[in-house]
């Protein structure tokens, strides 16, 4: 209580202060408007979509509904049903292809002759078009001009060659089996990269130790890769949560329903239906399961980054 | 506890021979070092034994064994690596008692050996830590704690100081030794810095270019060098060497001068190499016995001064402690006494 206290009467003029105050955001302002510009208004006016009634088919549509749509998704079975198969559809296609993309960058990992084509070619997948990849795989699939059926027939695990793809019970097969195909390569690529950075005298220590090569994969591998594994993991999810496209070109939601996701829900409600509006708010439902599921994932990998110091 | 025998060892990367016909016996407690200088083959051989590097050709033998064919974890040594490969998922203590959980020992012998390991080497206050919040000094007693607690049949050490600084590197070698007295667990100890060398072994195994040059006691090696390359390799500042013909009891020096050598060195000889130790040379003022030389460089060292000087067309290094005739451009006169002188023949081996 000793300090000289600052006279109150006394303050700067105000168009000083006002300078002072703005000038850092003078200099933010080229990227503030850039961004404002390129993602905040078409994500807002997206977002406004949903809470009005919007129908390309219905000159008079365009008012504002308020929670109308929320409301009538509460009670829509066919969004229940696709958020069902979304969870179905996504945890099945992320599970195949990290394990399937774990194991090939295990394979990769180990030096063979002929090692660089190899890697070339298991990359291949990548780079097609997923509406290629989608008809391609539901052609492999149709019993008139594709092996499958015939195959999966000739191994007793089928009666009689038929489609997978047009029987309800097993039609969510299809789709998941190409999306594995077209997604293993993104985790072998990222994990053989997470794989080849693991110090090599690590592994000579543990077989010094006494450890078996799977001792070793649990104790040195597993916890290198455990945060690539999270993130990627991540990364894959959203993706594949929000990924129609192989779902529209292969099966189209169909038979019944069975293969419809929320992301192949909202295609429809957008384009078949042109219902703008509802598809808004479907995506908006959507999006924020994502973030929470997000946010989740990133204060588990927190956690484990945290322990590990 | 262990006998170690190595016979004819060969190694081939591809058909490049980075090793040939080692042959070494090693015997009970015993402290082995491997110098030589880099790529000379010291890790291969170590990796050899360890079992983590095929052998190409020979035998490798623990207790009687032969090893050949077995995988690390059958042969029971444990190994200190350059870079320790601390797993760094581990805390310290999970870190030193993992080859222990692997052998399923039970619980409270874990934690008594574990306890035991990180007193001696003073680790008690980090045992919770992770490898990457310690010091490099303290890694590498981790890596060395690691290894005890198994006591295995022998020790492996892969330049374990290298990456420690000069003041660091003194204190964890007389730990070594120290542990080493303690433990009496048969030892082989890669390095190439020679003063670890000559302070930790019981024995020496020089090596150069893929083969052993000599075996033997450190002063045995410093004292009667096998060849001129473990002459010049042990000993610092090195070993300097004048060539010469040989002829009436004198070396002649390519500028015509001659060295006298005593009684029990050949009278004649032709081409060969004369060697001394810097700190054997004795130096007077010019004019007095000996051959003149010119100071080119005079490098203080604290505890003496090592002196460049040119004799015969070469540098010739003399390692003195005293301090007068300091300036660069002088004159002095370099003489040596007989008992210190070293004769090697034109290939180089000791006559
Ligand atoms: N995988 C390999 N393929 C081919 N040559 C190799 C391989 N590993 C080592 N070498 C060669 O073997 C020789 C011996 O290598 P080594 O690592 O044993 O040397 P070193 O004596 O330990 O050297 P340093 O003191 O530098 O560690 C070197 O010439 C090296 O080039
Ligand atoms: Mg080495």
């Amino acid at each position: 209580m000793t300090a000289t206290p600052i006279p109150a009467t006394y303050r700067r003029p105000l168009r000083q202060r006002l300078a002072v105050t703005l000038e850092p955001w003078l200099y933010c302002a080229p990227v503030l408007i850039l961004i404002t510009a390129v993602m905040l208004v078409p994500l807002v006016l997206g977002i406004s979509y949903a809470f009005r009634d919007i129908q390309l088919l219905n000159p008079f549509s365009g008012g504002f509904v308020g929670l109308e749509h929320f409301k009538a998704l509460g009670q829509d079975d066919a969004f229940l049903r696709a958020l069902r198969n979304t969870l179905w559809w996504t945890g099945a296609s992320v599970f195949f292809q990290l394990a399937f993309g774990l194991i090939l960058a295990l394979l990769l990992n180990v030096p063979f002759t002929g090692r660089g084509l190899a890697q070339a070619l298991v990359f291949l997948p990548w780079a097609v078009p997923t509406f290629l990849a989608g008809l391609n795989w539901a052609w492999l699939f149709n019993p008139v001009i594709g092996p499958i059926p015939h195959w999966l027939t000739a191994l007793g695990l089928m009666d009689e060659p038929s489609n997978i793809l047009a029987d309800p019970s097993i039609a969510m097969w299809g789709p998941i089996l190409a999306a594995t195909w077209w997604g293993i390569p993104f985790f072998a690529i990222t994990l053989l990269a997470a794989l080849q950075s693991i110090p090599k005298d690590l592994y000579e220590a543990a077989s010094i130790d006494g450890a078996s090569p799977i001792q070793r994969f649990f104790s040195i591998t597993l916890p290198y890769l455990a945060p690539v594994i999270a993130i990627t993991v991540l990364l894959r999810t959203v993706w594949v949560a929000n990924f129609a496209d192989l779902i529209i070109v292969m099966t189209n939601g169909g038979p019944a329903d069975r293969t419809q996701t929320v992301a192949s829900y909202i295609f429809t409600q957008a384009f078949k239906r042109l219902d703008f509006g509802y598809a808004s708010a479907v995506a908006l439902v959507l999006l924020a399961l994502l973030l929470a599921y997000s946010m989740v994932i990133l204060v588990f990998r927190q956690k484990l980054s945290n322990r590990d110091k | 506890m262990a006998t170690m025998e190595i016979r004819s060892a060969s190694k081939n990367y591809g058909t490049i021979r980075v090793l040939d016909d080692i042959n070494l016996e090693i015997g009970d407690g015993e402290f082995i070092v491997l110098v030589g200088p880099s790529g000379c083959g010291k890790s291969t051989l170590l990796r050899m034994i360890a079992g983590l590097e095929e052998i190409t050709g020979g035998e490798i033998r623990i207790d009687d064994k032969v090893m050949n064919a077995l995988p690390p974890k059958a042969r029971d040594i444990a190994m200190v690596f350059q870079s320790y490969a601390l797993y760094p998922h581990m805390s310290v203590a999970d870190n030193m008692s993992y080859s222990l959980r692997l052998r399923k020992t039970d619980k409270p012998t874990i934690a008594e050996k574990v306890r035991d390991a990180s007193s001696k080497l003073g680790l008690d206050a980090l045992l919770e830590r992770k490898p990457k919040a310690l010091s490099g000094g303290q890694r590498q007693r981790v890596a060395m704690g690691r290894a005890i607690v198994r006591q295995p049949k022998a020790f492996l050490f892969d330049e374990p100081l290298s990456n420690l600084d000069a003041r660091l590197r003194e204190q964890m070698r007389a730990e070594i030794r120290k542990l080493h007295r303690e433990l009496g667990a048969t030892s082989i100890y890669v390095t190439h810095d020679q003063v670890e060398a000559m302070t930790l072994a019981d024995r020496i195994v020089a090596m150069h270019g893929g083969h052993i040059q000599q075996v033997g006691t450190p002063l045995e090696l410093y004292d009667r060098p096998a060849n001129l390359f473990v002459a010049g390799f042990i000993g610092s500042p090195g070993m300097n060497f004048l060539k010469g013909d040989i002829a009436d009891r004198c070396l002649h020096l390519c500028d015509g001068r001659t060295i006298a050598l005593p009684a029990e060195m050949p009278a004649t000889m032709g081409e060969a190499t004369l060697g001394i130790r810097p700190e054997h040379v004795v130096l007077s003022p010019a004019g007095e016995t000996g051959l003149e030389a010119t100071v080119e460089l005079v490098e203080p060292t604290g505890h003496g001064i090592i002196l460049h000087l040119t004799l015969a067309g070469s540098v010739f290094k003399v390692l003195t402690h005293d301090r007068r005739w300091l300036e660069p451009g002088a004159s002095v006169s370099v003489s040596f006494p007989t008992d210190a002188l070293h004769l090697f023949n034109a290939e180089g081996v000791r006559v």
